[in-house]
């Protein structure tokens, strides 16, 4: 058979790339349902592990059904609001943000050309008052999101989780598997006053305790600098979308500075609007 | 982004092989003598100079979510349709180089088909889908760029290789080990660019 | 012909390993031996595509037309890395795994390895010798790869699979080990041993 006529040679690249791509539409779109149900539970159990309800290890282990079910025992509201602080819409309680729709808020945020309307990002409310707020930006190699969960009184960060699609495993994927560097976040008191909301700096964040110092810096991971900088300009990002709605949210001026600091002195208000 | 300094910092500071340790395989293989090296560099800028407008036109137009039908997904096809154009770019330059050096060509020997999986021509696409780019003269000068910085590492590799060849290296040392420790060290130097902002 | 076979298998692993002679994989080899567990995947995963992509491959090879053989090797190697990726996305219970391997498929696919078996063996050969041949080429990089793997985390993390080795001696983990620069630097050590082993691979 001559393999190297023209007509042949068209006729095989064509047949390939036709069968090829038909054959993965068909797969994507078959399996589209059940991909999204596991990344919804991922999703969720991410969340509920920013809010401390317990560890990813733990919450893979229970299974999706388990986990949707916790999520709706605990989630109290959730809404979205627009960078000026104001509430947008009601969201439905099962609903959650898949990483690509935090995508697309990312642009708006950012704005310009992929810019699509203005921004509505989500805040969920649980009810044992704690909020959680997602975050999303690009790390090395591929996108890094997560969720961080902040105490009632809306300054202190309660926890986080971080998630990423490729960054190096060992280094900057220590951002999703190392629980110590979650761990750092907790008790750190973000400045919604200033553009650098939050800040992962290179050695120096003296907060190897993780309490000895309340301020809004934390140590970046050894040898992974690119992906520290990269969550850290996608805290800034999103927290500073939020920021109007976390100083606006916030409960009561008369318990301000000093005894905020000192951790939960004050009344736990309401937190809605 | 000003383009003067994405295109500095596609260079230097973002270089595919010292900061992303892309295309590694054909950068250690074919680095004995500078003139092969420019070849190879040559052949990179120019299929990365194609391939990632190309990609990057195809990613906003056809493949982001509701670009081309309203509702419609294809980012699942990006792999795929990504590598598929770098493939047959490749292969236009494959035939042309055979064609008009084929000096070049016996030199280059597997590492010429080689550039379709060259890490460094799929990086860049896919960073590009990462960039979020705000359009195509973005694209450009960050692909001319990368081409650049791939060019200017193997073509200072060879030079040190060739330099190498009078000096005293351990036997079993000579050659690829010799040249694996030098690519390192190189790689730390090229670090320092990380701390330059731009 | 059994002692042709025994020579396709064995040769990969030592005389002929695609990292160490064939100069083939390197961009991979740096990424992921930070740690050993990252290693590990990364060399099944390789172990499994080159085997089943030369064998595949290999069937096509009298009916691929020679000017476009680049396009259909990549989308026939892409395609099934995808397709694996898309069916261990949608069960509850391989979820978890694949999420640890999306990290992989674009390095998998863009290995030279996968390709490089292709062009230089798959392509004229028969479809089972190929596929011994590939699983044999996955089998050496693996390799290769765990022995760097080892020695980064252990002096880099000072642990082995996560698990406390030095630290708990009071070593302070090496910070250079864990940068890519490093895995280089232990590549050539390796070519270093293995060639004063086999002398017939020094260079002049």
């Amino acid at each position: 058979m001559n393999t190297n006529n023209n007509v042949y040679t068209v006729i095989y690249t064509t047949l390939i790339v036709v069968v090829v791509a038909a054959l993965l539409a068909f797969v994507s779109q078959s399996l589209k349902g059940k991909q999204d149900a596991n990344e919804k539970a991922d999703t969720i159990s991410q969340m509920l592990t920013a809010a401390q309800f317990g560890t990813k290890a733990e919450f893979q282990k229970i299974g999706n059904a388990a986990v949707l079910a916790k999520y709706a025992e605990e989630i109290g509201e959730a809404f979205t609001v627009d960078v000026n602080g104001n509430k947008v819409a009601d969201l439905p309680l099962d609903k959650v943000f898949s990483p690509k729709e935090l995508k697309r808020q990312n642009y708006n945020i950012k704005g310009g050309a992929n810019k699509t309307g203005e921004p509505e990002i989500p805040v969920f409310v649980f009810k044992n008052g704690k909020t959680v707020v997602p975050i999303y930006g690009a790390g090395l190699w591929g996108p890094v999101w997560g969720y961080i969960a902040f105490e009632n009184d809306l300054k202190t960060i309660a926890g986080a989780y971080f998630d990423h699609e490729s960054e190096t495993a060992g280094l900057g994927a220590k951002i999703k598997d190392d629980p110590a560097f979650q761990a750092e976040f907790i008790g750190e008191q973000p400045d919604f006053s200033q553009a650098n909301v939050f800040e992962i700096v290179k050695g120096g964040a003296p907060a190897a305790d993780g309490k000895s110092l309340v301020d809004n810096k934390i140590d970046a991971i050894t040898g992974a600098t690119m992906t520290s900088q990269g969550l850290d300009a996608a805290i800034d990002t999103w927290l500073g979308a939020y920021a109007k709605y976390f100083q606006t949210a916030a409960p009561a001026k008369e318990c301000d500075m000093p005894c905020c600091q000192d951790g939960g002195e004050c009344e736990n208000k309401e937190v809605e609007e | 982004m000003e383009y003067l300094s994405l295109f500095v910092k596609s260079i230097f500071v973002d270089n595919m092989i010292f900061a992303y340790f892309l295309g590694m395989c054909s950068f250690l293989a074919v680095s004995k003598n500078v003139k092969t090296a420019a070849g190879l560099g040559l052949a990179v800028i120019f299929v990365l100079l194609v391939t990632l407008p190309i990609n990057y036109l195809l990613n906003t137009y056809v493949l982001a979510p509701d670009a081309l039908i309203e509702g419609v997904d294809l980012s699942f096809l990006s792999f795929i349709v990504f590598i598929a154009v770098i493939a047959a770019i490749v292969q236009v330059v494959e035939m042309v180089v055979e064609k008009f050096s084929p000096e070049l060509y016996s030199s280059l020997g597997i590492f010429l088909p080689l550039i379709a999986v060259n890490c460094a021509i799929l990086g860049g696409s896919l960073f590009m889908q990462q960039k979020d780019f705000l359009n195509i003269g973005e694209a450009v000068v960050y692909s001319l760029g990368s081409g650049i910085g791939w060019f200017l590492a193997i073509v200072s590799l060879a030079a040190i290789r060739e330099k190498m060849a009078y000096s005293n290296v351990p036997a079993a040392l000579k050659g690829l080990g010799i040249t694996f420790i030098t690519v390192g060290l190189m790689g730390i130097a090229f670090m320092t660019f990380m701390g330059i902002s731009l | 012909m059994n002692a042709k076979l025994k020579e396709t298998i064995l040769n990969p692993i030592f005389k002929g390993n695609p990292i160490t002679v064939l100069v083939l994989g390197i961009c991979s080899s740096l990424a992921v031996t930070v740690t050993l567990k990252g290693a590990l995947v990364m060399a099944l995963s390789v172990i499994v595509v080159t085997g089943i992509s030369s064998l595949i491959l290999s069937l096509l090879r009298n009916t691929i037309p020679g000017r476009v053989r680049i396009i259909v090797q990549l989308v026939v190697v892409a395609m099934m890395v995808i397709l694996v990726d898309q069916i261990l996305k949608s069960f509850e219970a391989t979820y978890a795994i694949d999420k640890q391997l999306s990290v992989y498929i674009g390095l998998i696919i863009t290995n030279c390895i996968v390709m490089g078996r292709i062009e230089a063996f798959a392509l004229g050969n028969k479809p089972w010798p190929s596929f011994l041949d590939g699983v044999a080429n996955g089998a050496g990089y693996g390799m290769i790869l765990l022995i760097v793997a080892f020695f980064r985390e252990l002096l880099g993390s000072g642990t082995l699979f996560g698990i406390d080795i030095l630290n708990r001696f009071g070593y302070v983990p090496n910070n250079l080990v864990i940068l890519p620069p490093f895995a280089l630097i232990l590549l050539g050590c390796i070519v270093w041993v293995q060639r004063s082993i086999q002398k017939d691979l020094q260079e002049k």
